[in-house]
Order: structure tokens, then sequence, then C-alpha cells
């Protein structure tokens, strides 16, 4: 028998979200061709192509799920997980990255959606725990003198008038990794993103009214060094992943505020690179209760405020403790642990339960 | 908020047209709550308007002949019973007896409501007179409910526009009888252009009434919806309207009610669009009640036949899928269309809350599939499944086709299923 609705919406598919995604997204690779031309487009094929065949291998071959496989998520992921890389990463370091992404980021949770951590973020700290003493390592982030186009050439009279200049540094600035060198570019792929529905203002609001706001309140906020292109590639393309963020709009805020809070929390306790992933990941792991909490008021009902305060308070300091461990782990340089116990946690779930539940949509 | 591209305007603006009728009729026999009795005998020879069944009990429906003929029998079709009336095509009616309107008395007004069996039309098919049984004074507003918000449909908006004089004086019998304070039309924003002419005909009957206009949005037209726009007031699923000095009645309603009030005759007969991105023909017909849907199909033009289309008895978003071609209009039907088939292949929930954002109801649709899957009835009702009001937008909207229907359907029985255990 044939439920209702009986039409569809036929511009709403996961291969159409996917592929506007991908549309915000090339501006973006654009911009890094321009600056590192090769090499950039080096780390994008070798991140793709390891993607797309690491998809075809484990979701094909081993779970059987070839509709999922055409979806273009693991495109996605690719090209997100290469935009946080130095143009500088070597191309197995990159493989690496990918594979990790798709198969420990997304295949052993039962594939796209299922995941409840961000798969691009998921891939490069494997990366950093695997290859640590590459990833970390200040030779591959001094790329000056690779530069393919220089600021000189895209703005000549920009360069003459206002050298440095604020303009200029929005536009195009090659400082940091491949996604973060024009501003500019990437809110309008978030503004594109927007408009079309495929992320809502809630998270990148409150994330950034949350962050900038306390380095306004906090005295020698000024001298606090972070990549504005990071936090906007993080807000913008990270935070915002459907999977692994709360459904609700009230939830969206709560999110996008603690992740604002613990990315300036990280900042503070001096995690230079790795603030935005390791706060998008640890509020990944909390996406779900948020969404819990932060249900919706049914229509023509009331709610418990008591109640709600309470568990938001509860929610908070849970989220502020697993901060403040994981900031005590980066301490006494024990986070690639995480990662271990990460792995050993997905195996042991996949084992129990996961593959019997593959095939279910949700 | 939901909007969904329709075809509306290809209707809106055609005329109602009358279809040769068939030479067979499907009456139903369900109703609202109970079952009915068959008051003649198979063979036997009814005229026009006469009763053959009524149910009894307080949630009382009858069925009335909608042309003259001979009892066939019982039929049964898709699981649903009919009763099969051959038409002789001599429309020899009984006698029908209009009430004397003037000076009539709330219990009269009940009366000639349950005797013509009037019901909502609007869908529910909730029984009239069982409606507006109200105590006579404590009817804040009257709202009438023009807002057609299932795309396709343009039923309502030709009756609001042809039929506007009928509405107007049967709303003046109402608002004698239960003295409401006020009256409100509530019709969407695309059909603005009736706003002037519902204004004057009210003006020549010498009534107050005002106009809401809502946004063009689905689900628009619910009642819970409905009321929100127009007074405000945000009422739970369950809780009745009245209890709120608040009566909700759709347009098709009246006008059956204006036929029951001045003609003396039983609702047997209403308009329906017909439409679809696959029906040769788009317009709006006065059918009559029993009429099997494949009838009207070849009569404007199409034919059943269901490797090419489907067929929808109600609007797309929350008609039913007819499985036989005999399967009848029914009083609560707007609505014929021929749709492609959609061939929706489920994929795993994205999570990306476009169903919360749509559900009118603001549920978390999401999380009933994941808790029906688990068969935990507790979070079903802890996500508060029983005030989904089915209407669909979530399934609509979902971009990996999760099957939501198909688990809140299944969620809910399972938890009527555990009441009725809690009872016996
Ligand atoms: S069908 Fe139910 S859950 Fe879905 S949108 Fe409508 S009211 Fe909400
Ligand atoms: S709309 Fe569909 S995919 Fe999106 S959250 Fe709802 S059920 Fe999941």
């Amino acid at each position: 028998m044939k439920l209702n609705p009986h039409i569809t919406q036929g511009s709403n598919t996961v291969q159409l979200l996917m592929l506007d995604v991908l549309i915000a997204l090339l501006p973006v690779l654009f911009v890094a061709w321009l600056a590192y031309g090769q090499l950039a487009i080096v780390i994008f094929a070798v991140a793709s192509a390891t993607a797309i065949l690491t998809e075809l291998l484990f979701s094909g071959f081993i779970l059987h799920r070839w509709r999922s496989i055409f979806d273009g998520s693991a495109l996605v992921t690719a090209l997100l997980l290469s935009c946080t890389l130095s143009p500088l990463t070597p191309w197995y370091v990159v493989a690496f990255g990918a594979f990790s992404a798709i198969v420990f980021g997304k295949i052993v949770w039962g594939g796209l959606g299922k995941n409840r951590f961000n798969p691009a973020l998921v891939g490069r700290e494997f990366m950093s725990v695997f290859f640590s003493s590459i990833m970390l390592s200040p030779h591959i982030w001094t790329t000056g003198g690779l530069v393919h186009t220089s600021t000189d050439v895209l703005f000549p009279q920009a360069a003459e008038r206002f050298s440095e200049s604020y303009m200029q540094g929005l536009v195009y600035k090659t400082t940091g990794a491949l996604g973060e060198y024009s501003l500019l570019i990437l809110w309008l792929g978030g503004l594109y993103l927007l408009l079309r529905k495929r992320i809502s203002w809630h998270i990148p609001l409150a994330l950034l009214t949350v962050f900038i706001g306390l380095f306004w309140l906090v005295p020698d906020g000024d001298d606090l060094s972070f990549s504005m292109g990071g936090l906007l590639l993080g807000t913008l393309f990270m935070a915002t992943d459907m999977p692994s963020s709360p459904t609700n709009a009230q939830g969206k805020l709560y999110y996008g505020a603690m992740i604002g809070l613990l990315a300036f929390i990280f900042i503070l306790g001096n995690i230079r690179f790795e603030y935005m992933s390791y706060s998008i990941l640890l509020l990944n792991g909390f996406s779900d209760r948020i969404s819990a909490t932060f249900r919706p008021r049914v229509w023509g009902h009331t709610i418990d405020w008591k109640q709600q305060v309470e568990s938001i308070v509860m929610l908070t300091l849970s989220i502020l403790a697993v901060g403040l461990a994981i900031l005590s782990l980066y301490y006494y340089q024990l986070t690639d642990y995480l990662v271990y116990l990460f792995i050993l946690y997905i195996i042991f779930k996949f084992n129990f339960s996961f593959h019997k539940k593959v095939n279910n949509p949700v | 908020m939901l909007l969904i591209p329709s075809l509306k305007k290809k209707t809106k603006h055609q005329d109602i047209l009358s279809l040769p009728d068939p030479p067979l009729f499907y009456l139903p026999l369900g109703s609202y709550a109970g079952d009915m009795q068959v008051q003649v005998a198979e063979g036997q020879q009814v005229q026009m308007y006469q009763q053959l069944a009524a149910s009894t009990g307080p949630m009382s429906a009858k069925v009335h002949a909608p042309v003259s003929g001979t009892i066939v029998g019982i039929t049964e079709i898709s699981g649903d019973r009919f009763l099969t009336l051959k038409n002789d095509f001599r429309y020899t009616a009984q006698q029908l007896s209009p009430p004397d309107v003037d000076g009539m008395g709330s219990a009269e007004f009940l009366a000639i409501l349950a005797e013509a069996a009037v019901e909502g039309s609007g869908g529910a098919r909730f029984p009239t007179h069982l409606k507006y049984n109200i105590a006579p004074g404590t009817l804040d507003t009257l709202i009438v409910n023009g807002a057609e918000c299932e795309p396709y449909l343009s039923a309502d908006y030709l009756l609001m526009k042809t039929a506007c004089d009928n509405l107007m004086r049967v709303l003046q019998l109402v608002q004698r009888v239960l003295a409401s304070r006020k009256i409100v039309f509530a019709i969407e924003r695309q059909h603005r252009e009736l706003e002037k002419l519902l204004l004057q005909a009210a003006k020549a009957f010498s009534l107050t009434v005002s106009v809401t206009l809502l946004p063009n949005a689905y689900p628009q037209g619910g009642e819970l919806q409905v009321i929100k726009s127009v007074t405000g007031l945000e009422i739970a699923k369950g809780t009745i309207p009245a209890k709120h000095g608040l009566l909700v009645s759709n347009v098709g309603t009246l006008w059956a009610m204006h036929d029951a009030f001045f003609d003396g005759k039983p609702y047997t007969e209403r308009i329906v669009t017909l439409s679809g991105n696959r029906s040769k023909t788009l317009g709006n017909y006065l059918v009559k009640i029993g009429t099997p849907v494949g009838h009207l199909l070849v009569e404007t033009g199409n034919a059943w036949d269901s490797d090419r289309h489907s067929v929808i008895i109600g609007g797309p978003m929350m008609g039913r899928a007819a499985q036989s071609p005999l399967t009848p209009i029914h009083k609560g039907v707007g609505g014929v269309l021929l749709l492609e088939h959609t061939n929706p292949k489920a994929m795993n929930c994205i999570a990306c809350g476009y169903c919360v954002d749509v559900c009118p109801q603001r549920l978390m649709p999401l999380e009933f599939v994941r808790h029906n899957q688990e068969g935990d009835l507790a979070q079903l009702k802890s996500y508060h499944l029983d005030d989904c009001i089915a209407c669909g937008a979530c399934a609509y909207a979902c971009p990996s086709d999760v099957p939501l229907m198909y688990h809140i359907q299944s969620g809910k029985a399972k938890l009527q299923q555990e009441r009725r255990n809690g009872q016996s």
C-alpha cells in the first residue's frame, strides 16, 4: 500500500545536496590553485581518488551498499579534508588521511548520515596522530617561497596602495591551510549554502558571536593568535555538517555557541593548530544529546522550564568537563590516545551492533 | 514553512462542470466511527434522496440515494463495504421539504444536519451535527476554513467564488442560531481576490465577517493551524476548539449545510477537482457521492492505468492511493489526482533536520523512525508521536526518502495497541 504524500520534492536529494556543497567549495579550491598551482591540485586529486576508491571498495564490495557510493559524499569529504592541509603535505599522508576519513569517519558507522563525527576532521586527526612528525613540523607550514601567484600579481594596485592591507587579507592571502586563503570566497560559499538551505544560520551565527565576543571581553584578546580563515572554514563547512550536528534550531544555536566557547578556551590553553578540530569533534560527540535536550516545544504544549534549565546546565557542565580533560591531555601530549581509543570503540561497536543495522535508514 | 509547487492555477479559473452519472454507485458504508445498518433490501426500487442506511449511536451517519434506481447489494472494494445502487437514469426523486428556517431553534438545527447527513468535507468526515452541538452564546469566533492548503485542489476556492451567496445565507442562519460573536474567513494569500467578493456578499446579507489571509505554505488548512493564524491561540491536538469558544468549518461543509437548510436536500453531491501531472484534463466537477473514480476518469478522457500513473483520492499530501477503479468519491474528497509514480528508495537519514523544520506540530519526525525501529514506545511518547497530524510534510521534505510516514503510522498503531492492552 502506497502511503502519503504522493508527490516528491524532486529538487531535494542527497546527491543535489552534495552537489551544492561542491559548488560552494569550488571557488575555494580555485583560490588554492591560484596560490600553489599544481601542488594544490595534486593534493585534491590524491584525496579525491583515494576517497572514492575506498568508498567503492568498502561500501560496495564489503557492505554491498552500491547505491550509496555515488551520493557524492566521498568527494565532499576528500575536498574538505584537503582544505585543512598544507600544500606541502606528502601525497601518501594525504591518501592515508582520505582513507581514514572514509573508513573511520563514515563506513564503520554504517555509511553517510550515521556517522556521529565529521569525517573530514576524523581523517585529519588520524593524520596528525599517525604522521605527527610530518603534520606538526613547522617545515610543511612554511610555504612562502612556493607561491605560484602572489598577491602582487593579483592586485598590483592594492599592493602599491596599501601593502599588507586589510582589504587584501580579506580577498587573498596565502597563509595556512589550502582552504583558508580567501575569507571573501569562504563567505560567498557559506552564503550560497545558506541561500540553498544546505546550512542554517544558527550554527555560524552563534559560533562567531560567542567566539568574537569572547575576544572582545578578554583583556589582551588581541594578542591571541588564530587564523580567521581556519575559523571560517571550520564554521561554515565543518561545524554545519548535517549528520554530526543537531537537528533542531535551538539545538543548533547552543551547539554553535559551545563550539565557539571551546575553541576560545582551547586557544587560551595554547592549542595551536587543532583548536577548531577539537572543539567541533567534541561537540559532535554531544550533538545527539543536544538535539534531545533542545527538542522544540510541541504545538500547544508547555515546557517545564525548571527541568529544562536543569538539563541544559548538566549538559553544559559535561561538555566543559570533557573540554578540560582534552586540554589536560594535550598539555601532557596524550591526545593521541584519544584516537586509539576511538578506533577500539568503533571496532567494538561495529562488530556488535553496526553491521547488523547497515541497511536500516536511520 | 513548506512551499510546494502546484497546479492550482490551472484549475482555479475553470468553471464547475457536470459529468454524466455512472450506471452504478458505490455508497460508503463506513463512517467516522461505527458501522452502518442498511435499511433497504436487495432488488428494492429506491428514489433519489431516499435514506438507505443509518448508523446507530452518537456518531450517527446516514446514507442517501444520489439517484433513483435498484439496490444491487453490498460490494467489497479494497476491504471496505459499499452499498451498490444501479442507476435507472429516471431521477424520480422524493419530495424535498425545506425546513422552516425562520425562528429555528438549536435542537431543530442539529436535527436537520443529522437528517441530511452532513459531514466535514475537509477530509476527516466528522459528523457536522456533533460539531455544531454547542450552547448558543458560547461561541466567540466561527472560522470558515477556506484554506485548501493541499496543492492541486481548487474545489473550495470555486465554492467561495461561485456560491458566495449560499455561504452567506447559511452563515446568517448559523449566526442566528449560535449567536457567534465573530465570523472569520481564512483563505490563502494566493486567493486574495476573494476577499472583496466575500466582504461584498456578506454586506448584502448584513453579516459582519472578516477575512484573514494565510501564507501559501503547507499545511495551513489544518484546524489547529487555522485557529492559530486567525486567533493567535495555539491549542494542542486533541483539545476541542469549542472549549475555547471556537468552531472551524470547511466551506464545503457550509455548502452542504446550505442545501440541507434551504432545499431540504441531503448531502449527495460535492465539488471535486480533477488534476495532477498525468491528467489529460484539469478541472472541477460536480460529482455525486458514490461515483466510482474509474467512471470519473473515463468521462474526462483519462483511463485507469496503474502502470502509467497513481490515482489519488484526496490531495497529493494526505490523500489515499485508490486500489481499484471502483473506489468511490465520498463526502470528504476534494480531489482526484493522476500523478506519476514516485518510487523513492530510502537512503540513510542524514540528520539534516529538514523534517523538523517543516513539521507544523513542531515534532522531530526522524526520531519516530529511530524509536519505532527499536520498538521503544516510551521514546515515541516522549517525542509526542500522538501529536502528529499525519500531514506528510516531513516525508515530502526528506532528501533521503526515509520512510517517515510508514514509521509514523506503525508507531501510532503500536501506541494504540498498548493503550488497548492497558485498558483490558
Ligand atoms: S506527518 Fe506528523 S511528523 Fe510529519 S510533518 Fe506532519 S505532523 Fe509533523
Ligand atoms: S529530513 Fe530525512 S534525512 Fe533529514 S533528518 Fe529528517 S528523516 Fe533524516
